[in-house]
């Protein structure tokens, strides 16, 4: 007879699994947010749900599904390299608003790192919890090394950048609009350091100005706070 | 083309990576490859046809890269249920907020050159 357990398994524990669902749950949201254009259909929150769902399903944990995604992980490494790229393109403008851009991302990097801190010990989180989330608007992956060096665990910081960087990329682009932020480098540049990768890749479907912003400030907001935040915790503690 | 542009971004993380251990323990390799990438590009003036290409085709994936990181949600689950409201609104309320903030910041920088400029020009 067939043996129907025995290819469910092969299929579910395929060194492949984690790629192909995580590929065919980004087409179905690709294909989901390109025919309603609704915005918050963000891609990375609704293939996110949907490898949720497919993973409880079939009772995978995520240390498998990690390991079975690494072909599509080990490429962040290069892809943020590859923001050198639309940085350098757009240089001359970037040099152009020189000042408005150091003001901004000195003021406004103190403001995004300190205020979330802050709103979390005043509603009562918890020491560990309040490290996680100080690196909460910088890349994924300083964020996790700065929470390890200052006390904070660096799975939960990473959990705590995505949903900053899912919320700021969906509610990001309307509300800067409402408020009159017309110019597209304050837009790009709002969205890159407070929202990170997620809202440097939202900030590119705005056009290459924006996202160009958005990658300078990703970068600088990120080198700044893993060099910044580990010396004023050692100085506030 | 593709694969010598994604040559030349693998090599540029991997020099990163080494430079990470050696010296800058604070920065993970990936940042020091993309200062690195962009001196280098700084310094030849153009981008290279080859990098270009990669460059574009890894950016344009980008949403996709972060899947596999975001699905950890699912892991932490119940601590974040613990703090929920403490942890969710203040996750929430300091992006907006900040977002918003440096948006308008930037803004009113922007327009304040672009009068000295005009004043400038008169």
């Amino acid at each position: 007879m067939f043996d129907v357990a025995g290819a469910w398994q092969a299929l579910i524990h395929h060194p492949l699994f984690g790629v192909g669902v995580t590929l065919g749950a980004y087409q179905l949201a690709l294909a989901a947010y390109e025919k309603t254009r609704w915005f918050f259909l963000q891609p990375v929150l609704v293939s996110m749900l949907a490898v949720i769902g497919v993973l409880v399903a079939c009772g995978l944990s995520y240390e498998e599904y990690k390991v079975s995604a690494q072909a599509l992980t080990i490429f962040l490494g290069p892809a943020t390299v590859a923001l050198a790229v639309p940085l350098f393109l757009n240089l001359k403008r970037i040099r152009q608003l020189f000042w408005p851009t150091l003001l901004t991302l000195l003021v406004g990097g103190v403001v995004a790192t300190g205020m979330g801190v802050l709103l979390a010990w005043w509603f009562g989180a918890d020491h560990m919890m309040l490290m996680s989330m100080a690196p909460k608007s910088v890349t994924s992956p300083i964020a996790m090394l700065v929470a390890d060096q200052i006390g904070g665990i660096a799975a939960l910081a990473a959990v705590f950048v995505l949903i900053t960087g899912v919320i700021g990329a969906i509610l990001g682009p309307e509300l800067l609009r409402r408020i009159g932020v017309r110019h597209p480098a304050a837009q790009g540049l709002a969205m890159g350091m407070t929202a990170h990768a997620v809202g440097t890749s939202r900030a590119l479907q705005e056009g290459e100005e924006c996202g160009a912003f958005a990658a300078l400030a990703m970068s600088l907001m990120g080198v700044g706070t893993a060099v910044a935040l580990p010396l004023v915790v050692a100085l506030f503690s | 083309m593709l694969l010598r542009g994604l040559t030349w971004l693998v090599v540029f993380q991997l020099l990163g990576t080494v430079l990470n251990v050696l010296f800058l323990h604070m920065l993970p390799g990936p940042i020091i490859g993309l200062v690195l990438l962009l001196v280098y590009l700084i310094w030849q003036g153009e981008v290279a046809e080859s990098i270009s290409v990669a460059s574009s085709s890894l950016l344009r994936y980008l949403p996709l890269l972060l899947v596999p990181a975001a699905v950890g949600v699912m892991v932490y689950a119940k601590a974040i249920a613990a703090d929920f409201w403490a942890v969710g609104g203040s996750l929430v309320l300091s992006v907006l907020l900040s977002m918003l903030f440096a948006g308008w910041l930037m803004q009113k920088l922007i327009d304040r050159q672009q009068r000295k400029r005009g004043e400038a020009d008169v």
